[in-house]
């Protein structure tokens, strides 16, 4: 006979501190620009829970950051970076360098090692030496600086269509000519858009509405927006690097 | 100068060394009870469904006024709507001795804002939702959460504000809220009465729709009450209704098997 | 002989469980994803064109990480104008090529006729619902060349022309006629983003096979158990192309 301990014993579920909210984000670093947006629907389980829930936020005029996962602990985060970020304003009286966020939010996740944040975190925006930028970082802070990434739900469908659009993988040059390392800014947008769309036609938890932010380098014109419509700058001076933000509809099933 | 006689080389005495500021002794583990704390693992008596929402002049949240013990209807005109200063109101599902805490910890926000009456600012519903939420989520980060999922909703400044918050401190806003079964049951309602619809919809309108959606849930949720309460917050602030009776028709029972008087 | 006897009656022992258990034991499959399903890894796509279709598979056979070949072919020719495609238990892909094999030479016999693609995915899916409690784990894709004879009322010849014919199947014969693109396999969730961002309806044979190439390539290079070479089939009225790609081997 089996032993009857375990078998009498009551079945007790212990509280389970984390949840998942669905959604994806997505960041494309272009030669003075990068992109950084993210799908606005919250879900719980088989339920949408709201269909506008920001996952994209403006840090300073040069860096915005993205966080997908568990959104009590995404939101939590944002705020502790954002007031992280407003002491270093206070001491030192200029906004924190992209690459040094970067490494804050590696040792802020890391601090919590042991009970971490269940958040996906990708950092975008304009590095001191004027390039686009996309950090990524997983949940307890290990990080690295790429030119392209996806995160949270849709990921897997999403970056290996990176992979092809971004980085030319699998896709042989014209004979002569090499793969631009770069792509101009109205191509990543409909890239950004494209991967989107597709994700929302076969994943359940991504769709309502894109929010994308555009990170400007200093002295870049909006070369590249004109065709945009409904884009709004977020930038605090014109004369420094521009953030602007621009909100698409995604289909709502 | 090192002022602390312990950091001469001075012999540990315990018989004082307890009670000194520096270094901070490791006191002796004399709690008793430790073993006996017991933290929120499940939830014990229950309210169901809260439904909320956006209507032309402010926001309403309904509940009924069932406090269940398991499957037993165990408290029958227990009060989950509750007002929180003069914008807001709040709604709980979940365990109710949790919800009365908060009720007493907002009570006591409240209390010790009067302080500071005259600095010319006040709680409002957006303040109390972000109070609220910081409770929660800090609670469950200590593994030891507050039992509930919360709708504030509340009027100030000439905005409405609608939001949810719950044992994880998950939250969020939206046109329309509904917790417990109320997220399957009338929230696919509620969306279709009223998104797109928020700046149109008299108080009469929204009154009838929650009506609505609490009989729906009266009628599929086995853990539900034909007596409810709304809440409204407009520009006057806001307002809870006493207990009423929810009007319910069972006259198509009387043709189906096992619903009516029929025996056979 | 006795060590034989010993673990029968040992067997028989640890059967009798108590209700509990069961229930136990049930949740803890639901957990569990089929593990089946990923033992041998690879990924299948097919893809619709205008009057073509293409059909294309990764080449690897593992066992869980350890890649054990690399000319492992999961797409089989059914007739001229008709290949199906099968992810899924290694050791089910032989079975069911075979069981496949015979019963459409069966039907061909038969019927004396080459079976259509519209009847051939009834046939994977009865063949695959006759095991319902104890399936089969293998998802099939069809990609064929649907003939449609028409004859003239004037009494001239009659014409045929070809429509293009793809389906999906779950491991119990649930049939999906996509109109677009059909994925199976480890890669499937990689397969839908990139099928979904590249594909686009009327191409013609090359830009099809240039689609599900680079959808299939760029898959299974984000994919640990699928990869390590492809093949691809381009079926067109009058002939098929078979091309092996070269692919990343890592």
């Amino acid at each position: 006979m089996p032993s009857m301990e375990h078998v009498a014993h009551p079945q007790q579920r212990a509280f389970n501190p984390y949840t998942e909210n669905g959604g994806t984000i997505l960041a494309i670093a272009g030669a003075d620009f990068t992109v950084i947006a993210g799908d606005t629907r919250q879900s719980e389980g088989y339920s949408i829970q709201t269909r506008y829930a920001p996952k994209v936020f403006r840090l300073t005029d040069r860096a915005v950051l993205a966080v997908n996962g568990f959104a009590a602990d995404g939101n939590m985060f944002v705020k502790k970076v954002k007031q992280r970020l407003e002491w270093y304003r206070h001491a030192h009286a200029k906004d924190m360098p992209l690459r040094a966020i970067a490494r804050l939010i590696q040792t802020m996740l890391y601090a919590q090692r042991f009970f971490p944040y269940y958040v996906y975190n990708i950092l975008g925006g304009i590095e001191d030496d004027g390039t686009g930028a996309v950090y990524s970082f997983d949940p307890v802070g290990s990080y690295e600086r790429e030119a392209c990434r996806a995160a949270g739900a849709a990921q897997s469908l999403v970056q290996p269509f990176l992979d092809n659009q971004i980085y030319f993988k699998n896709q042989q040059a014209a004979p002569g000519q090499t793969h631009p390392s770069h792509l101009p800014l109205p191509d990543v947008l409909s890239i950004v858009i494209d991967s989107f769309t597709s994700a929302t036609e076969r994943h359940i938890e991504v769709g309502d509405g894109l929010e994308m932010y555009i990170v400007l380098a200093k002295g870049r014109n909006t070369q590249g927006m004109e065709s945009l419509h409904g884009v709004q700058e977020l930038s605090s001076k014109l004369d420094g690097e521009r953030v602007f933000v621009v909100r698409r509809e995604l289909k709502k099933d | 100068m090192d002022h602390f006689p312990t950091n001469w080389g001075r012999p540990r005495n315990d018989a004082f060394d307890h009670y000194n500021t520096y270094p901070i002794p490791v006191r002796p583990q004399n709690n008793a009870f430790a073993d006996s704390v017991q933290r929120t693992q499940q939830p014990i008596v229950t309210g169901t469904s809260v439904l909320g929402l956006k209507y032309k002049d402010g926001i309403m949240i309904a509940s009924d006024t069932l406090a269940s013990y398991g499957s037993l209807a165990r408290f029958k005109d227990i009060k989950r709507l509750h007002q929180v200063g003069d914008f807001t109101a709040i709604g709980a599902s979940g365990d109710m001795s949790d919800f009365q805490a908060l009720q007493r910890d907002l009570e006591s926000l409240i209390i010790s804002e009067e302080v500071t009456e005259q600095d010319g600012h006040k709680l409002g519903p957006k303040e109390i939702h972000e109070y609220l939420s910081n409770v929660l989520y800090g609670k469950r980060c200590k593994m030891d959460p507050l039992w509930n999922s919360v709708i504030v909703g509340g009027f100030k400044d000439g905005e409405r504000f609608l939001a949810y918050v719950d044992l994880l401190g998950t939250t969020y806003t939206s046109s329309t809220i509904a917790t417990g079964y109320g997220a399957y049951i009338a929230q696919p309602l509620l969306r279709k009465a009223v998104e797109g619809k928020e700046d149109v919809l008299t108080e009469a309108e929204a009154r009838k729709i929650l009506e609505d959606c609490l009989r729906v849930l009266f009628y599929r949720d086995a853990r539900s009450l034909d007596k409810y309460q709304i809440a409204t917050v407009n520009a006057s602030g806001p307002s809870i209704s006493d207990s009423i009776k929810l009007e319910t028709s069972w006259g198509f029972a009387e043709g189906i098997r096992g619903y009516g008087a029929q025996t056979q | 002989m006795a060590r034989g006897r010993t673990r029968w009656w040992w067997k028989r022992e640890t059967r009798s469980v108590t209700v509990t258990q069961v229930t136990r034991s049930l949740e803890d499959s639901e957990e569990r994803p089929n593990m089946a399903m990923e033992l041998n890894g690879g990924s299948v796509i097919a893809m619709v064109g205008k009057n073509c279709v293409a059909i294309a598979s990764d080449l690897r056979l593992g066992n869980q990480a350890l890649t054990v070949a690399t000319n492992f072919e999961k797409i089989f020719p059914v007739s001229e104008q008709l290949y199906i495609g099968l992810c899924g238990l290694a050791t089910d892909v032989e079975t069911l090529r075979e069981r496949f094999r015979f019963l459409v030479n069966m039907y061909t016999i038969k019927e004396s006729r080459a079976i259509s693609p519209q009847a051939f995915a009834h046939l994977v899916s009865s063949t695959l619902y006759e095991k319902r409690f104890g399936p089969y784990f293998i998802e099939p894709v069809i990609a064929g060349l649907e003939p449609i004879t028409t004859t003239p009322t004037d009494g001239s010849a009659p014409t045929t022309e070809f429509r293009p014919f793809i389906a999906g199947a779950d491991v119990i014969g649930c049939l999906n006629f996509a109109k677009d693109f059909i994925v199976t396999g480890t890669a499937s969730d990689k397969l839908f983003g990139v099928a979904e961002g590249l594909w686009e309806p009327d191409l013609g044979p090359e830009d099809l096979f240039e689609t599900i190439s680079q959808t299939l390539l760029n898959a299974v290079d984000r994919d640990a158990y699928s990869g390590w070479g492809a093949v691809v089939h381009v079926i067109t009225p009058d002939k098929v192309v078979s091309r092996t790609l070269k692919a990343r081997m890592d």
